[in-house]
Formats: C-alpha cells, structure tokens, sequence
C-alpha cells in the first residue's frame, strides 16, 4: 500500500471518532443556541453545563478503565450516595473538620470498593452480579447513616469545592493555568519531535504538527476566555474555572497518564484485550483489578465531595441512577462494552453531550418525558455508530 | 420437638386472642418498616390504642405486596377486629380487603388510597399542602415571576400539590400578575435534579426570578441551593415535610415554608377511628368522599396539615419534632426568628 493511499486524516494520526464526538458537540451548542433565542453559548449557561457535567465526568473517566478491563460497576451511584452522606453526616452531626471527614469517607469507600473488587478477583464472581448487589445495599447504607434525614453542609470553605458563589478560582489562576496547558502541549510536541528525528524516524510536516498542537490551545484559551468572562449577579469579580470542573480536568489528566504511561495502564488494556493471554504473559491479573476498584473508590469519593458540596447537602437519594449516566458517557465517548478499547478524553466528550443534550433541551422547556425518550435514543445512536465505525475501521 | 413447642405458642396465642375477646384487637399491617418516618406513626397508633383500651397487634411486609396478601390475613386470625393497612401496593391489596369487609371487619386505608367499597380512607390532604404552599408564597410576592418545582412525574401526589398551589395562583395568573416562568417536574424527587433544573430556569429567565414553588423540603434544598450558587438571596421558596435541615433553613432565612403533616395526628386519628368503627360507631368529622382514579365512594378523614414559618417555628420545638440547638444551627443572633432567642 503506498502512502497516498492512506486518507489523510489517517496520516495525521487524529482519532477521527473523537474528531466526529468534537464536532458532534459543537453542532448541538450551536444547534441548541439558535434555538434557544441565543442562550446555550453564554457564559452563564456554559459555566452550568461544565458544572452540572462534572460529577457524572468523574466517575466516567475511571468507568472507561473498568469497562476495558471487561468489568462493569453498577453500584457507583449508591456507593457515591453513602459515601455523601457519610461525609455530611460526620460534619453536620458529628462535628467533624471538613478534611477529617473526607478521609474518612475514602476510607469507607476503600473498603467498600476493594470488597467488592476482591469478589470479582479473587473468587470470579461476575463484576455484574456483585454490583448489582453493591447498588441496592449501598442505597440502604445510605439511608442508614443518618436514618434517611438529610445533612446539610454548611463550611463555607468546603462548599466551594462544588463550585457555586465563591467556587471559581478566579480570573489569574484560569489565564494561568491555561498558559501552563498550552506551553506543556508545545513542549511536548517538541520533545516527541526530538526523539522520534533521534530514532531516525520520519516526522510530520511541521505545520500539520502546529495545527494539530494550536487547535487544543485555541480551545483551552477560548474556555478559558468563557470561564472568566462569567460574572455572578453584581459580584465584583468574574468566576473563573469552577473547581468542580478543575477536579475533573485533573482527573482527566491523572488517568490519562495511568493510562498512556505506566504499566497499570496498558496492563488494564492488555487484560481487557485477552484476558487469558494477559494472565499467561504474567501480568498479576488480580492484584491490576484490586488497584482498578481502589482507583475507582477514589474518585467515588471525589465525586460523592463535589456533590454534597454543589447541593450544600447530603441526601440519601444523592447518585440515585447516576451508575447509568456513568456508564452511557463511557459508552457515547466509544468504550466498547466488550472491554479491550476506550479513551478518558472520549469519556469527557460523552458526559458532556449527554448533560448538553439535557440542560438545552430544559433550556428549550422541553418536558421531562421528552427529555428522556430523546437522551435514551442518543445512546443507542451513539452504540449504533460504533458499531458501524468498527466494522468500517476492521474493514480497512 | 420444636415443631410442637411451635404449636404449642400458636394455641397459646389462639387463647390469648379469645381472652382478649372482650377488648378490641385493632391490628395493623405496615407496608415496609424501613422508611424511619413509620416509626413515629407506629408510637402513635400504640398510644392512642392504649389510651382507649384497645390491643395493638402488627405485621410488616418488608416491602412485598404479596406477604402483605397473608399479613392480613394473619391479623384477621389472629382476632382482629378492626385493620389499619397501610398498603404497599393500592391494587394487589384489594383481595384481603375484600375478604375482610366481607366479615365485617372495618378496613381504615392508612395514608394510602385503597378503593374498595367499605374502607375508611385517612391521609392528610395534600391539595391543601399544595395550597398552602403557594400562600405562603403568595403572601410574600403578589406579582412577579414563578417558579414551580415539582415532585417525581410517577407519583400521583406531586400533580395533586401542584394543582392545590393553582388554586392559589390561578386568579393572580389570570390577571397577568404573576407569569409562571418555570413548571418542571422532578425526576424521583431528588435534590441533585431539582438544582439542575432550577439552574437551568435561572439562565432561561435571565436570573428573573421572584418566587419558586417546591413541592417538598428535597426539591426545596435543590432550588435554594441554585439560588445561593447565583446569589441571588431573598426569593421565598416553599416546602413540605419538615425536614430537620429544611426547618433550620426556615430559621435561617433561606425557606419560606415548610408544611408539616405530623404523622403522631395521622397515627392517632386512624387508631380512634378504628376504635370506633369496630364499636359499630361513627367516626368523628368523617366525610363522603370519591375523588380516586376508581371515583368509589368512601367515607374519609383528611386532616389538616400545618404550614411551619419563620414565626410559628415554636410549635415544632414544642411538639418535640426537633430540639432548639439543631433548629437554629448557624442561625445568627441578629436576624434570628422569635424560636431561636
């Protein structure tokens, strides 16, 4: 096959399903904005979407390694709901320091995710069945640790962490922040540019590289742009990126690491590939799904300290069917069921169509069971179109 | 061995039961004894039985419908005269209803709707909580622009508030004073959703928002929250249930209302009732009534709930429902209500 028979978005090295997923986005906030008289595109209501997308964002994220590895984990909601209250609880009733009972909490979640995770290890229970169960006992704990009362929170200090009046970090930190993503962007295309001329490996035409290096830019510096031009009420100083979304990214970020750089992460893929395989080349198959589970624990308790913080409040109702949002956003970002394959950044893509998707569509005042027919049709397009996709990739 | 020690403690209560003969055995069948708030019932309905001499017998069906079916069943065996059935399911109870009407046994259909002809159904109107929902609102913002967050579109009681807070509005609305902005349900009643779809309202209305109408104390902490997120303080928001963190909300300034259905009234309204209707006596302020999906007619009790404000909170604190230091948490010495000095 010579060379000018590969398209041309194939040389570029650009994941064309994520490319689709961007512009898919795109299309929708435009979409959305004419429809809605200019609304979905101003600042305020894209601070709301990243808000409202980030808790559902995080979960997703280590979702898309649990269900590479050919596991699933339906009791995310229910375990994020106990641990929620649990949080609120020992600050509300038991007069705990916010930072005490945020250790506690990943604590618990620890035990609680790395049971679970050793059922499905060590004794081969089906991740499926285990969760199921995971997601109707972590209800009642949840129920059960403050009686079903709700827990309000009120540290002041604590509830910025759910983003809210005072929970941006502010207009220097974004354009900082933003500085430090774009110069790490460059560098790093400079330094596989380095390395791939050192091996004596042929390089990208150096404009395509810029494009493919400046597009991303562009894009943190125009959110960034968004972030800091949202002013609340008569409030002297713009907000900024919402922690909520900070945590997120950060996450994002982590995780794409674990995943791109370590061995933990391509061990996951590895095992998610060919599971027998994986066990016959020696990767420890167990001790990789017991770290899996306590990855997730973690950010359960992330995600359970950035909601009981956005809703000043932790309710035993708190993740309620999240496990499904969770799951869908992995699977809309192209995290195959069938284990082997996903990407973090998709999973970002997902969670954020998905929460577009609805915060438009209230927006529209579209009612409720409308909503619901429309984003339950949106996942099934979005299996659909993987579907398709694969074939046509294996094809080629 | 154990079979007949069994045995043995099913005659035993056999005689027990005929010796209690000549005073009333009410008994009743709880659908799931899970949910904290049946406790309290429960203690009322005991007391009340007490008071009035009669004998408090229960089964709890954990939830299943089906071992509600033998519950009662269980109750009538095992003497009962009167039932108190506080239905898991409205429809799949109806058999053992039936059966125990037809012997005479007076069925009170507790919180719950049972349509069967012959039961006395008692609950705490929940159109009215609707309007004094809206009142309370109402009395504090004549015009402007409302927000109604409703509870679950599964639950027939969130369009019955929702309808009883219309009453209140519909005139206002009418006349163009008030201009509803917002009408969202609530999917399972959750705070989480509630906030996001009054954030939602928010950016629609360019933040123009005077009122919000909730349809509990959940929904309410949701709605107050999106609010305080914007900063935007001062808009009545209106509540149900009497949540502890909703009445310390209403201490602090930020819920309006909360309505409060004592469930200790509802307990010991239904255990006078019941006394009465196994005497063959009529119940008090009982009224025909035949408003259900079925239109059966019943006879019913609606009681009256209470709707808790910054200025009547000292009626929860005597009734024991919440202590004063969890009430009036944060709450600051300048700007606190009359229960909190």
């Amino acid at each position: 096959m010579s060379d000018d028979a590969v398209p041309l978005w194939r040389r570029t090295g650009v994941d064309l399903r994520l490319l689709l997923m961007c512009v898919l986005l795109a299309a929708l906030a435009v979409g959305f904005h004419v429809l809605s008289g200019g609304l979905f595109l101003t600042p305020e209501n894209l601070y709301n979407v990243a808000q409202q997308t980030a808790v559902v964002g995080i979960v997703s994220t280590v979702m898309v390694l649990i269900i590479v590895a050919r596991h699933i984990d339906l009791s995310v909601g229910s375990v994020m709901g106990f641990i929620g209250v649990l949080v609120a609880y020992l600050q509300y009733t038991s007069g705990w320091s916010w930072p005490a009972a945020c250790l506690a909490g990943l604590a618990v979640a620890l035990v609680v995710s790395i049971y679970q995770g050793w059922l499905v290890a060590s004794l081969g229970v089906p991740s499926f069945v285990v969760t199921l169960g995971g997601l109707m006992s972590f209800r009642g704990a949840a129920f059960l640790v403050a009686d079903g009362k709700t827990q309000p929170v009120n540290d002041a200090f604590f509830q910025r962490l759910g983003g809210g009046y005072d929970g941006g970090i502010g207009t220097t930190w974004t354009w900082l922040l933003a500085a430090v993503i774009a110069v790490v962007l460059v560098l790093r295309m400079l330094q596989r540019r380095r390395a791939r001329a050192f091996h004596g490996m042929p390089n990208r035409p150096l404009w395509l590289e810029s494009v493919l290096v400046a597009v991303p830019i562009v894009a943190v510096f125009a959110f960034a742009a968004v972030m800091n031009d949202y002013r609340i009420g008569d409030k002297p100083q713009a907000q900024g990126l919402p922690i909520p979304v900070l945590l997120w990214a950060a996450v994002a970020v982590v995780l794409s690491f674990l995943v791109h750089r370590t061995r933990f992460g391509r061990y996951v893929f590895a095992m998610g590939g060919n599971p027998d395989a994986a066990a016959l080349v020696g990767i420890p198959v167990k001790r990789v799904t017991l770290m899996l589970f306590a990855l997730l624990a973690v950010l359960v308790t992330i995600a359970a300290i950035v909601s009981i913080a956005r809703l000043n409040a932790g309710t035993n109702s708190l993740g309620t069917g999240m496990e499904l949002y969770v799951i869908a956003a992995a699977v809309i970002g192209g995290t195959a069921l069938a284990g082997g394959s996903g990407s973090i950044f998709g999973s970002v893509l997902g969670a954020l169509i998905m929460q577009s998707l609805d915060s438009g569509m209230l927006l529209l005042d579209v009612s409720i069971g409308k909503r619901m027919v429309i984003i339950g049709q949106v996942l099934i397009v979005a299996v659909v179109f993987d579907v398709l996709y694969r074939r046509r990739v294996g094809d080629n | 061995m154990h079979k007949s020690l069994r045995a043995l403690g099913i005659l035993a209560l056999g005689f027990s039961a005929v010796g209690a003969m000549a005073q009333t055995v009410v008994g009743v069948s709880w659908s799931n004894f899970q949910e904290e708030r049946w406790k309290t019932d429960e203690a009322a309905i005991k007391a009340q039985l007490e008071k009035l001499g009669a004998k408090y017998i229960s089964a709890d069906a954990g939830g299943s419908p089906e071992k509600q079916l033998a519950d009662v069943e269980g109750l009538i065996s095992k003497g009962a005269k009167a039932l108190i059935v506080l239905a898991m399911d409205k429809d799949a109870i109806l058999p053992a209803v039936n059966k125990a009407t037809q012997r005479k046994i007076p069925v009170v259909a507790y919180d719950r709707l049972i349509e069967a002809p012959g039961v006395f159904y008692i609950t705490f109107d929940n159109v009215e909580v609707g309007r004094m929902q809206a009142r309370a609102v109402y009395k504090l913002v004549p015009k402007g622009n409302y927000v109604f967050i409703k509870g679950s579109p599964t639950d027939p009681n969130a369009n019955f508030l929702r309808a009883g807070a219309q009453e209140v509005v519909d005139a206002a609305v009418k006349k163009g004073d008030i201009k509803i902005v917002g009408d969202e349900y609530t999917e399972g009643w959750k705070p989480e959703v509630a906030q996001k779809n009054m954030e939602q309202i928010l950016t629609r209305n360019g933040n123009k928002v005077d009122a919000v109408v909730a349809a509990n104390d959940g929904t309410a902490g949701g709605a107050v929250a999106a609010l305080t997120a914007k900063g935007i303080r001062g808009v009545p928001v209106s509540g149900q249930d009497a949540d502890h963190a909703a009445l310390n909300r209403v201490a602090l300034g930020t819920q309006t209302v909360s309505v409060w259905k004592d469930s200790r009234e509802l307990g010991k309204e239904a255990a006078s009732a019941a006394v009465a209707l196994a005497g063959g006596k009529p119940v008090d302020k009982a009224a025909p009534w035949s408003g259900g999906e079925k239109k059966v007619p019943l006879n019913s009790r609606f009681l009256t709930p209470v709707p808790i404000t910054r200025d009547n909170l000292d009626v929860i604190i005597k009734a024991g429902w919440i202590t004063k230091a969890e009430l009036c948490k944060g709450v600051a010495a300048a700007t606190a209500p009359q229960a909190c000095k």
